[in-house]
């Protein structure tokens, strides 16, 4: 269930029924660290994922993760790094407020809850990235049967 | 009684008038059951001035634009619901405390026009009078007798604030107090939610199949104070199309309620002047339940405290981390 047809239709995406659509934000100092480092090391991770990259969690506006929804996303992944680890020393934790607010009113809107996830990966913890990425994408797809 | 009460109010407006500029207040309206906002500036108009159950609308929207255009001081004249609104803006240092002078009102209730225009079947409405329990209003080919006690807002009926208000300068004692069965806070938004996510989906589309973009829920808002440089009416970046559609609609209120998340104080403007009867207040609700939830914290009634998505703390008690490992 999209958000919004007409966004998918104009991404022009011919979706098969396997395939899903996941934006994932990344802080360009932790996490997209940490995605790098696990393309770097080889470690196998699925392809559903569209990875945009922001300079901090605290950036992310609740509007990109509505837009992206709107747009047909199936999944909305937000990353950033660990509360007290911040590049700009306050960042995320703004950013935790607001993503859980957003988290918990998805479900009113009719969208299930487990379709957006936010989660602290640091720039070292390739694995734990690449743990994140199947289980969202096994979730998202389970979502979408 | 009525009549004690405005005199009441008119005494305290002509003491007051001299060191005000202007001074916002309701007046008679030519359309039966609504009253109209008036700004008066000299002694002669101070008996336009009117109070009764019809004053709905919360005169603190014009408080922050007007701040902006006057070099003395505003006078308004508010339910104790709307002192909320002006808590907000104070404690968001969108206005100035000493530029503006409360007068609050107790109130006994208002009333939710649009529940009388359903109950005369959308008739048109030709006259209207209000008494002390009762309403008459007169259609074309008939004449209705409804007692007051239904006929409230939604607010009314959580309202624990209507004879003490958080904040104000001047306060007149209303005689009339409001006694309505009281219900529990957020009932309907649980209700709502049990119908399950289907459900709930295909009935925001619906309803914002009738959304016209007006953005009258937005001007109406004493909060937004951003109209001037909307996100939705922005080209550059062009975040939203300005298309009609049911989803362009969604979207521009989903985004218009993270605006007001922590902060919306339930006035109920919103969904008064959405021309397209939109339960826009339900979405909002939801909102401040879980900031309720979460923050522990209800939007305007502790002056100079920060919204809590403009707060944060270290160790955060109600929110717990996903792990999807």
């Amino acid at each position: 269930m999209n958000f919004i047809n007409e966004g998918s239709k104009s991404l022009n995406v011919k979706n098969k029924k396997e395939d899903v659509k996941i934006v994932a934000f990344l802080c360009n100092w932790c996490s997209y660290a940490g995605a790098d480092a696990a393309g770097t090391s080889r470690l196998r991770q699925p392809e559903d994922i569209r990875i945009i990259r922001v300079p901090c969690s605290g950036r992310i506006n609740p509007l990109f993760i509505l837009k992206a929804f709107n747009l047909g996303a199936d999944g909305v992944l937000v990353s950033g790094c660990h509360p007290n680890d911040c590049h700009y020393s306050e960042g995320n934790f703004y950013a935790r407020r607001r993503l859980e607010v957003i988290k918990e009113f998805l479900p009113f809107i009719g969208i299930d809850k487990r379709r957006f996830s936010y989660q602290w990966v640091s720039a070292s913890e390739a694995q734990k990235w690449q743990k994140v990425v199947i289980n969202f994408v096994k979730i998202i797809k389970e979502i979408n049967g | 009684m009525v009549n004690i009460l405005e005199n009441k109010l008119k005494e305290k407006i002509s003491s007051l008038i001299e060191e005000l500029e202007i001074i916002i207040g309701y007046s008679e309206s030519k359309a039966p059951l609504k009253i109209n906002p008036v700004f008066i500036k000299t002694k002669e108009e101070i008996d336009r001035l009117i109070f009764n159950n019809l004053c709905v609308n919360n005169l603190a929207t014009y408080s922050y634009y007007l701040s902006a255009d006057t070099k003395g001081k505003i006078g308004i004249i508010l339910k104790p619901c709307d002192v909320k609104s002006i808590i907000q803006l104070i404690s968001e240092e969108l206005l100035i405390k000493n530029k503006i002078k409360t007068i609050v009102i107790g109130c006994n209730g208002i009333i939710d026009y649009k529940k009388i225009n359903k109950a005369v079947n959308y008739q048109k409405i030709i006259s209207a009078k209000l008494d002390e329990n009762n309403i008459t209003v007169n259609t074309i080919d008939k004449s209705f007798n409804f007692k007051l006690k239904d006929f409230f807002a939604q607010k009314c009926y959580v309202c624990n604030i209507y004879d003490n208000p958080p904040y104000y300068d001047e306060f007149i004692e209303n005689d009339l107090k409001l006694n309505l069965e009281k219900k529990k806070e957020y009932e309907d938004i649980e209700e709502f939610e049990k119908s399950g996510l289907e459900k709930i989906y295909k009935f925001w589309e619906e309803e914002f199949n009738n959304c016209i973009r007006c953005y009258a829920c937005r001007n109406i808002c004493p909060l937004e104070v951003c109209r001037d440089k909307c996100i939705a009416q922005l080209d550059e970046p062009h975040w939203q199309s300005h298309k009609i559609n049911s989803s362009e609609g969604k979207f521009f209120q989903l985004i218009r309620i993270f605006h007001l998340a922590g902060r919306c104080t339930e006035c109920g403007e919103c969904e008064r002047v959405c021309p397209a009867n939109i339960e826009l207040l339900k979405l909002m609700k939801k909102v401040n339940q879980i900031i309720l939830k979460l923050f522990d914290y209800r939007p305007g009634l502790i002056l100079d405290m920060k919204p809590p998505l403009l707060t944060f703390k270290n160790v955060e008690q109600n929110i717990k981390d996903e792990e999807l490992i």
